[in-house]
């Protein structure tokens, strides 16, 4: 049985982590999967275009990352009518035509961040959070679900939320100087006790922005997604906590739900791919090292 | 036959020759679905997009000039359509302010160039960036969601009740205009002008081609056959999206080499160019269903590109003997 496996992109670590997962998940299952996406992370007619090509080539089955939430529709119902089921990962849909949709609840993830945060504070103090970019769906609910936590808290108050970081870290070094700016004193203490930053690029550019003000460790700071980089901040104990998602998981679940659905199987329309807070104290443990730097070389042949 | 019919043979055989030797190689190597009829439509659909703007390419490339601001104007018509859409215009409109966008990209084009004596090459990598930009501006750099309407059926898959069409109305369109471009540049003065123009221009002038004119009406047309591309890109994504086509140029000029077009003007032909489009959407097709990474189809149509260019120049050169 020979499945399409579609990514966003093909280039990014976090694509080459869900390749791994669907790798992983197609040996335990004995299924054949076929791994083509765009070259570039914004390319929708070249996905449109391989999803197509999946349809014609007649696979049994499509799990589809998609670009776009309403470009992506007409192809997803042409497998629909082609009897095609797909399941849908990471990014929502705008159609009730998929079989389930796989995702990290990122809501769920920014509440993560924001218990942590209270926590880290003794439920008492300052907070800032630098956003990603306007219109961005997955960051904002992260943005959301940090928020609403914090408001449990009457003794956090929130100092800043409305900068934007940018999409570059460079535009995101730029806008956490801006953040800092204000709340220097003279004495060259700042009045903030915490940070939380969506994504990787904002976190790494509030990472630099902290490193080059010496404000490392006097901040508690937590961000979301790994890199080298920010993974290296937290062992040097520069970056309080990361929320990580598990993107080899998400390709596991991708494939695994498909083959299900295809053995009469029921699936659940909505499936959850849990994040997991990353700390100093967990860092070295064998499960947290696989999630920040999966073994990818070896499910995929590179 | 004479030399000419010769060449003109020759002209037509190879495009041809190659695009039946690129689809045996897959009909072999990949999947049987290849060759199904279902995949022939597909492969049609996908060529749409790239064969419309090569049409006007081809007058472009024949006058000696270069258009590379196609890819952007694609992309600012796609806003403009999912943009007058969401404003309530009905899609005829909509469809017609696109279209019309991409003759207005065109035309300021074709001023620039005879208003400015410039080589089209520098104007239009100057309006590339231009168009792109305004696209992204008018879009606040975000994509835009427009209704669904009957512009999106243009390029969509057949429904089972449709299939006496054979080929969604985006095809139809493309054969229609491609055969409208052909008889232009082979029965009227137009289509002479054009091909006079990029063999020799000073000749041309002496003999009184009114070449501004001319030129004006060719970058127009590339224009207005790149607003027609926009429309049906709009109808593949449902979506205005400022950011789509980056690149679309390269392939459309590829399409008009492989076709048999000459950079240095005065050769190739809308049969030929439709060929070489043809070829392009047979290597990804077979490549994308065999499973084979991007960078196969990249380097395997780049082998096609060269290999295309050195038979033609092979060719010139027994001409010459």
């Amino acid at each position: 049985m020979t499945l399409a496996l579609i990514p966003m992109g093909s280039t990014d670590e976090f694509w080459k982590s869900v390749h791994a997962g669907g790798v992983q998940a197609a040996q335990k299952l004995n299924v054949n999967i076929i791994w083509q996406g765009p070259i570039r992370r914004d390319d929708r007619t070249a996905q449109i275009d391989v999803i197509e090509n999946m349809i014609v080539r007649g696979v049994k089955g499509i799990v589809l990352a998609p670009i776009d939430n309403m470009a992506l529709r007409a192809p997803v119902e042409d497998a629909y009518r082609n009897k095609i089921p797909v399941v849908i990962i990471d990014s929502n849909l705008e159609s009730d035509k998929s079989i389930s949709f796989v995702a990290t609840d990122n809501y769920k993830g920014g509440i993560m961040a924001g218990e942590h945060m209270i926590k880290l504070l003794a439920g008492k103090g300052r907070v800032a959070m630098l956003r990603n970019v306007e219109g961005s769906a997955s960051t904002d609910n992260r943005e959301r679900g940090f928020l609403d936590t914090l408001k449990k808290a009457p003794g956090i108050k929130v100092v800043s939320s409305n900068l934007y970081a940018g999409a570059t870290t460079e535009t995101a070094y730029k806008a956490s100087e801006n953040l800092l700016a204000p709340l220097k004193s003279a004495s060259s203490e700042v009045a903030l006790d915490g940070i939380f930053c969506p994504n990787e690029s904002s976190a790494f550019g509030m990472l630099r922005a902290l490193q080059d003000g010496g404000l490392t460790g006097k901040i508690r700071f937590i961000g979301f997604d790994a890199s080298q980089k920010l993974i290296e901040g937290v062992q040097k104990g520069h970056i309080d906590a990361l929320v990580v998602q598990d993107p080899v998981r998400m390709g596991y679940l991708g494939v695994e739900k498909l083959v299900e659905y295809l053995q009469g199987k029921t699936v659940e329309k909505k499936i959850d791919v849990p994040a997991t807070l990353v700390t100093k104290a967990n860092l070295e443990l064998p499960s947290i090292k696989e999630l920040v730097a999966p073994d990818l070389k070896r499910w995929l042949q590179e | 036959m004479n030399k000419q019919a010769i060449k003109d043979w020759l002209n037509r055989f190879m495009p041809l020759a190659a695009l039946i030797l690129v689809y045996l190689v897959f009909a072999i190597i990949a999947p049987p679905s290849f060759v199904s009829l279902k995949n022939l439509e597909l492969i049609v659909r996908q060529t749409a997009i790239v064969g419309l703007a090569s049409l006007g390419m081809t007058l472009v490339i024949i006058s000696g000039g270069i258009d590379l601001s196609v890819g952007s104007i694609v992309a600012l018509v796609t806003v403009c359509i999912a943009w007058l859409l969401t404003a309530g215009c009905s899609p005829l409109v909509a469809a017609g302010g696109g279209v019309l966008a991409g003759l207005i990209c065109g035309f300021i084009n074709g001023a620039l160039i005879t208003r400015l004596k410039l080589v089209p090459f520098i104007i239009t990598l100057g309006t590339l960036l231009i168009y792109r930009g305004l696209a992204k501006g008018l879009a606040h750099e975000q994509k835009i969601d427009a209704p669904l309407s009957w512009i999106n059926e243009l390029l969509a898959a057949l429904k089972s009740e449709q299939l006496w069409m054979l080929v969604p109305g985006g095809v139809w369109l493309l054969a229609l205009l491609a055969v409208l471009v052909a008889l232009l540049l082979k029965y009227t003065r137009f289509g002479l002008y054009t091909f006079s123009i990029g063999s020799n221009e000073q000749a041309s002038r002496l003999c009184g081609v009114p070449i501004d004119k001319v030129k004006l009406l060719i970058y127009s047309v590339s224009g207005l056959f790149a607003g027609f591309a926009g429309l049906m890109q709009f109808s593949r994504l449902t979506v205005g999206d400022p950011t789509v086509a980056a690149g679309l140029e390269l392939d459309v000029i590829a399409a008009v080499v492989i076709g048999g077009g000459s950079l240095a003007g005065g050769e190739g032909s809308v049969l030929g160019t439709i060929l070489g489009a043809l070829i392009m959407t047979v290597i990804r097709s077979g490549c994308t269903q065999m499973g084979l990474s991007n960078w196969v189809q990249e380097i395997v149509t780049g082998i096609i590109i060269v290999v295309a260019v050195v038979l033609d120049r092979i060719r010139h050169k027994q001409e010459k003997k």
